[in-house]
């Protein structure tokens, strides 16, 4: 009788379990969802008023783009040389050779270009972002913010998120360029293809579409990356493990975010 | 005047059970308590930096939670929060950080001249030389001249109420003294209404008009510093003196 009863009792457990963890997951999206939507009308409402500080924009823009560059650099150009160079391999003996550039070009411009420099930047300025105010909140200085009568987000998150919309499609422009460049030279040294005929298949093509689709994502990876690391920082709790955990948990937050992003892009925009 | 009414405020566990006292306006009060017992918690939902789950704060009778986003900021514009650990703004030089004391709408239309002014006389009257301290960023400065710089800036606003948290926490015995005489004397002055953290009871006694103790989230004592030494209560006389502190650990750890 007692065990028939133990079966009774288990078996729904069982059965909810899952559907638990589905619900935590459920309640852990919808709640950042809706912190996230907050920080981003917070943002737009400092920005609408003008209290975010010209000077906080500047310095961000300054931090998150130059010194951004010579990293970009190193990824584009490698992003281009490996495309190229794989291209190559596959292309040069079965098609023609002037589909190498179409290659080159197309994945740079549309995929590796925006989301490797937002990659790149999820580790350079959203891990940093996300310390930074990190350790604000478990060193008092985000109460002392409060405190003294000053809003967090118009003074330490709006600023970030104004200048990761700036600078994300500036430096997805720049690895463009790069990544291309690098193409070119790869595609010659590896193929021997020239690069009128390089450009030639990257003409052919070409829809001035993909410009805007490559800068859509920046624009929107851009946005997000720094309105993750503000949230998540501005989430911390628990000292300095707890700034690491969150850095680490942010880190994942966005990629994860971007990767999800990204695939939503070719349904939405190249139909 | 500051009161506070059933203030409950729970975590992981509860911290606060439904606290209420009123302070009174220009009043200096104490608040001591065995550590973890919801000190800093009360004086933070004093100026809504932690949001009490049921209760109210009232400062000169506005409610601070009931009242909007305007009562809160109202209240903080007429209170300066002294930290623990000073909490002054890592990437600011002192100047910056003591300037920050000052309003917003108030800083945007004083010329910089009277700005440096004003600092340079609040840091003065926390008895740092503005030449030396001014540039420096707070990594360059000594525990205690962070929190004279913390202090700084809570008085640079000229606040009607002055909350301190912990003040003396971590400093030496002559530091400690120093901070204490500056506290007396910054709250005289400016005849400000002070409420107290600090686990320093002797500091608290001798200069606070009424001390109060908190002990397990709720309010165990509340009366003058003369009625705190003379109280039977064993919690309250383990605060009081050290012998009295080694029998009711001998009570803990016997009952465990």
């Amino acid at each position: 009788m007692e065990r028939k009863l133990v079966v009774a009792f288990s078996l729904p457990l069982q059965v909810i379990r899952p559907f638990a963890g589905f619900g935590r997951a459920a309640q852990v999206t919808v709640e950042h969802s809706g912190a996230l939507g907050l920080l981003a009308w917070q943002t737009l409402v400092a920005i609408v008023r003008g209290r975010v500080r010209y000077r906080d924009v500047l310095q961000q823009t300054y931090i998150m783009g130059i010194q951004s560059l010579p990293i970009v650099f190193v990824t584009a150009s490698l992003a281009g040389i490996v495309t190229s160079q794989q291209g190559g391999y596959q292309i040069v003996s079965t098609s023609p050779r002037y589909l190498l550039g179409t290659l080159v070009v197309q994945s740079i411009v549309l995929e590796l270009g925006p989301l490797l420099t937002a990659i790149v930047l999820v580790g350079r300025i959203g891990a940093r972002i996300t310390a930074e105010l990190g350790t604000m909140v478990v060193s008092e200085q985000i109460d002392a913010f409060k405190s003294l009568g000053r809003d967090p987000v118009s003074v330490l998150g709006a600023p970030r998120i104004i200048a990761g919309l700036i600078t994300m499609p500036l430096l997805v422009g720049f690895a463009d360029v790069v990544g291309i460049a690098a193409g070119i030279i790869a595609a010659n040294l590896d193929a021997g293809l020239g690069t009128e005929t390089f450009l030639y298949g990257a003409r052919l093509f070409w829809h001035n579409w993909d410009l805007f689709y490559g800068f859509s994502k920046a624009v929107v990876f851009g946005f997000i990356i720094p309105l993750i690391s503000v949230h998540m920082g501005l989430r911390t709790a628990g000292g300095a493990e707890g700034v690491g955990l969150t850095t680490t948990n942010a880190v994942m937050f966005m990629i994860l975010t971007l990767l999800i992003l990204d695939a939503m892009f070719p349904p939405l925009l190249l139909q | 005047m500051i009161t506070y009414r059933n203030v409950h405020k729970a975590f992981d566990k509860p911290v606060l059970s439904g606290v209420s006292f009123t302070v009174e306006s220009g009043e200096m009060f104490a608040l001591f308590g065995p550590s973890g017992t919801g000190k800093s918690v009360l004086l933070k939902t004093t100026i809504g930096l932690v949001v009490p789950d049921r209760g109210d704060v009232e400062v000169d009778g506005m409610s601070v939670y009931h009242g909007g986003r305007s009562a809160v900021d109202d209240v903080r514009r007429k209170s300066g929060y002294v930290f623990q650990h000073a909490a002054l703004f890592d990437s600011l030089n002192v100047y910056e950080n003591v300037a920050m004391g000052i309003p917003e709408d108030e800083l945007a239309s004083l010329p910089k001249r009277d700005t440096a002014h004003r600092v340079w006389d609040v840091l003065e009257n926390v008895n740092l030389d503005p030449h030396e301290v001014m540039a420096k960023i707070p990594s360059e400065l000594s525990g205690g001249m962070k929190k004279r710089v913390g202090i700084a800036r809570a008085i640079v606003g000229r606040p009607k109420i002055l909350l301190w948290d912990e003040p003396t926490t971590g400093l030496d015995p002559i530091n400690t003294a120093a901070i204490e005489r500056l506290i007396h004397r910054l709250s005289t002055e400016l005849e400000v209404t002070s409420i107290l953290v600090t686990h320093d009871v002797e500091g608290g006694l001798q200069m606070c008009h009424r001390v109060a103790m908190l002990e397990g989230g709720t309010l165990r004592f509340i009366g003058t510093p003369a009625e705190f030494r003379s109280c039977p209560d064993p919690v309250v006389r383990a605060f009081v003196d050290r012998a009295a502190a080694e029998a009711a650990l001998d009570m803990v750890t016997e009952s465990r």
